[in-house]
């Protein structure tokens, strides 16, 4: 007779225990159930939608516009850079755990221009390995059980789960489409400021702010960051401004830190990306600019979790934003000239969408486009129910239409999904052979339907 | 330290008083509780942030933290090159969120080889920003609030705070020395864990016993037998083990490093973490990894996913190239893994001969690249203080690298709290370093006794 059960050892007989210890130790493990199950602060969280759709389009058949990554070659110096630092040996070793001195330096040059504030390149900037690994240091260090942190819908997916992962508890605000559904572009979704000061109370610890907002492309105006910031200050809230596509904004936009607004520099981390500024997403660098009693909590987490990021790619890094930081008043500077090719990129995606009868939210900034495509009324009740229309509309797209997308209920809160399961969204940092490859498909599509 | 002062309520005064009590009790709440998450607590302070400080500044050689200071091989650094030069722009793209493709399955390759078991590159290998990341996913993965994880002392730092991030309990047992009766210098084999003592650790709350081998910082390579008593108490109380062999390649005197994982019921309860950094010499390239059965690499993954999500393609890319070329060499004399140990064992000695000859006591590692001397004879130099808060080897380290320019790091920094003035006379040195850095190191200590005889 074999017994595994651990609650039997904790009943502290001890001649039972000495006859189950004998046994487990004769036991091969697989007979025993396996009482090593995942830690509760993960408990969920397993599934992704990126780990299901990169799959499928990972068929190089498939003109891939879903997850947003550039197939665009990052600017020439950028690689150059690298390959200039791998023959330097003491780069490949450790440098500095809360960032390295050189692109910390280069970073807050760069943002002391744009907010026009002294910015302490040692206290007041940690360097993540991605803007991911900023979220998570931000969250982790700031975020516990019993608070609650304000998400605005939709939203990049990995919000949710790493509040979650934290304890917190996500409250959920949508955008709304402000003509009744009929959206011409990413201005056209607000907030309703009474729906979101209700969200606010005592619990608040934060709100995620993403602007220019991913999926959507929303650029959030100076009037709409400051009811944000009005409410952060009244109910003494923090702020956590996800700006990793903050030069990607078209023209008659301006991209405003939150940070800058009155108040609000002391309760505000901004997160920035090198994967979106030089479109080098595999080099996962990311920073997160803030006030050091803010900053230093992430760098505890920072030194507890991963230590040090890569030497050679901070040090290419911080070569790289020399040389744009020394043009920066000068059109041909990187972060205007990558948002002016992303502007003609995106003007020709929402060109080609609306030729297919379907209906693209122009973005203002970013490098996503969402479409609504309830007008192709694509018939697909007979498709596996449990999921949402997009789902399925996506992988009915990516198997008939050879062209992938990304569902946006994927950026969604469970009871927000009906609303936005209309929409898919496009990734259009391309280049133009991919353009090229989807054009032909858009222009064939009602050939092929109906 | 929250910002704001309570003011809306007391502008009201007919509000019910109860209310306005409520209100001001939120208020203050809010503003009386700490910014920072709790995980935070007790875990902020480093030891590297002050020492790395001091060894900038001051240090004219450095032995303290452990990073070589030659070159990386150069079939890696090639490699990186030729990544870069090769015109696949898509390297600089992320990559597959576990690693990298070739990675996983050069890894995997690899691992089947040393573990005799057949691996899955999707499902038994995960790439990790270092081992530090690797190690931190175990702990985020599988140790909840009320587990405990054991850990031997001395260890590598970071496990303790990153079971108490875990909300985790770490019991700690110590390798105990037994010196030679003979009078000759200590190996760190001599250092040993008492197996009543170790078994009396295990109790219904363990979750995991955190395993190093070759040991930061002793260099103890622990033996078969050593490692199947730690077994057995794994099995017996089912008990998980986080393996951290980032050294495994640096054994010396032909001594053999066993991996726990391939012992009798072992496999399917072990996490085993490398290092590329230690592997190939490239600390600063962070690329890592954990190798262990789905069961539970699924929740490192998971962990992965939410945290990290994925790490740099290129560095990825060319360490798959170094273990693609290693594979192809698989003990053959022109290996890294057969020359790399070769060269850090004559370091080693030198050391050895070094600090022996002028009365420091080294303990002679039979692996990794640091060791750990026993400096009591001058200790004059560097006055006791009692009653202080900081252990003796702390200050003795801070006044040597102030004074004498030779950065090393304190024992009591492998220690946790309540043991940190166990010992009080031992520092560790890291020898991955050129002829030249140990010739200055070995100036400074010449130096040094002779202006401690002459006084």
């Amino acid at each position: 007779m074999f017994l595994a059960s651990r609650n039997f050892c904790c009943c502290g007989f001890k001649l039972r225990t000495d006859l189950l210890s004998r046994s487990i130790k004769h036991s091969t493990s697989a007979t025993m159930p396996f009482r090593h199950k995942n830690t509760r602060r993960i408990e969920g969280l397993d599934s992704n939608v990126w780990v299901e759709f990169t799959k499928v389009a990972a068929d190089p058949s498939i003109v891939n516009l879903g997850q947003g990554l550039p197939d665009i070659s990052p600017p020439s110096y950028v690689k150059e850079e690298l390959a200039k630092v791998a023959a330097v040996d003491r780069l490949n070793q450790y440098t500095r755990g809360f960032g390295h001195p050189s692109l910390v330096k280069a970073l807050s040059q760069v943002y002391e221009k744009v907010c026009g504030r002294k910015i302490d390149p040692l206290t007041d900037i940690l360097v993540t390995v991605g803007a991911y690994g900023s979220l998570f240091s931000t969250i982790q260090a700031l975020i516990e059980e019993g608070d609650e942190v304000i998400i605005i819908e939709p939203f990049y997916d990995c919000y949710e789960p790493m509040v979650k992962m934290a304890g917190a508890k996500p409250v959920f605000i949508p955008l709304r489409c402000k003509n009744n559904g009929n959206s011409a572009s990413s201005a056209d979704w607000v907030l309703d400021p009474a729906e979101l000061a209700n969200k606010f109370n005592s619990k608040t610890k934060a709100i995620i702010l993403n602007t220019p907002h991913n999926p959507i492309g929303k650029v959030f105006t100076l009037e709409e960051l400051q009811v944000i910031a009005d409410l952060c200050i009244k109910h003494d809230t923090l702020c956590i401004s996800d700006e990793v596509y903050e030069w990607l904004v078209y023209k008659g936009n301006k991209h405003i830190k939150i940070a800058t607004l009155p108040g609000m520099w002391e309760r505000t981390v901004t997160i920035g990306s090198a994967g979106k500024t030089y479109s080098v997403t595999g080099w996962k660098l990311g920073w997160s600019i803030g006030p050091e009693y803010l900053i230093k909590h992430l760098q505890v987490v920072h030194q507890n979790t991963l230590y040090t990021c890569p030497t050679p790619l901070q040090e290419a890094l911080a070569q790289a934003f020399w040389v744009d930081y020394k043009r920066m008043d000068d059109p041909d500077c990187y972060f205007y000239s990558l948002s002016r090719e992303l502007e003609s990129k995106r003007d020709r995606m929402a060109q080609l969408l609306k030729e297919a009868g379907l209906k693209p939210v122009i973005p203002d900034g970013g490098y996503f486009m969402i479409v609504d495509v309830s007008t192709l009324n694509v018939d697909l009740s007979d498709v596996d129910e449990k999921q949402p229309y997009d789902y399925k509309f996506v992988k009915w797209m990516i198997a008939s239409k050879k062209l992938s997308a990304i569902p946006l209920s994927a950026f969604c809160g469970l009871e927000t999904k009906k609303q936005f399961e209309k929409y898919i969204r496009f990734c259009f940092i391309k280049k133009d052979s991919t353009l090229d490859a989807a054009e032909v498909i858009l222009k064939n599509w009602n050939k092929q339907t109906g | 330290m929250r910002l704001n002062s309570p003011t809306c309520g007391l502008q009201q005064p007919h509000l019910a008083r109860t209310a306005l009590e409520l209100l001001i009790f939120y208020l203050q709440a809010k503003m009386s509780r700490p910014v920072q998450a709790r995980r935070l607590e007790g875990i902020d302070k480093n030891i590297w942030v002050e020492f790395v400080n001091l060894a900038a500044t001051y240090s004219k050689v450095n032995l303290g933290q452990g990073f070589p200071d030659f070159p990386a091989p150069d079939f890696l650094t090639e490699a990186l090159t030729r990544a870069l030069g090769g015109g696949n722009h898509m390297l600089h793209q992320y990559t597959r969120a576990f690693g990298h493709p070739p990675l996983v399955k050069v890894l995997a390759q690899f691992f089947e080889k040393l573990l005799g078991r057949d691996l899955d590159p999707m499902t038994n290998v995960m790439v990790t920003v270092g081992a530090y990341q690797a190690l931190f996913c175990c702990f985020q993965a599988l140790v909840d609030e009320g587990d405990e994880v054991i850990i031997i002392e001395p260890f590598f730092d970071c496990y303790e705070p990153m079971v108490k991030m875990a909300g985790g309990t770490p019991v700690f047992v110590p390798l105990r020395p037994n010196p030679p009766k003979d009078g000759k210098l200590m190996s760190s084999a001599d250092w040993q864990l008492d197996p009543a003592e170790l078994a009396s650790k295990f109790s219904e709350r363990t979750k995991a016993i955190v395993l190093n081998s070759p040991n930061n910082p002793l260099g103890k390579v622990f033996s078969r037998e050593e490692l199947g008593l730690i077994a057995e108490l794994c099995v017996k109380h089912d008990v998980l083990c986080i393996s951290d062999e980032v050294y495994e390649w640096l054994v010396y005197d032909g001594k053999q490093h066993i991996r726990i994982a391939s012992l009798q019921g072992m496999w399917d309860r072990t996490v085993i973490i490398g290092s590329a950094g230690k592997t190939f010499s490239a600390t600063g390239w962070k690329v890592g990894w954990a190798v262990g059965p789905d069961r539970l690499l699924q929740h490192l993954r998971t962990v992965h996913q939410n945290s990290v999500y994925h790490c740099a393609t290129i560095a990825q890319e060319a360490v798959a190239q170094g273990f693609q070329r290693e594979l192809m060499l698989y003990g053959k004399p022109e290996s890294y893994f057969v020359q790399l140990p070769k060269e850090l064992q004559q370091k080693r000695d030198w050391l050895v001969q070094s600090l022996d000859g002028v009365g420091m006591k080294p303990i002679i590692p039979e692996g990794t690249y640091f060791l750990v001397a026993d400096i009591s004879p001058f200790k004059s130099d560097v006055p006791d203080v009692p009653n202080s808060d900081e252990p003796y080897d702390s200050r003795f380290a801070k006044w040597m690298v102030k004074n004498k320019g030779l950065a090393a790091i304190p024992l009591s920094a492998f220690y946790s709290e309540a043991h940190k003035n166990n010992y009080t006379n031992f520092i560790r040195f890291c020898f991955a370093k050129e002829e030249a850095t140990l010739k200055a190191a070995s100036d400074i200590l010449q130096k040094w006794k002779q202006k401690k005889t002459s006084s």
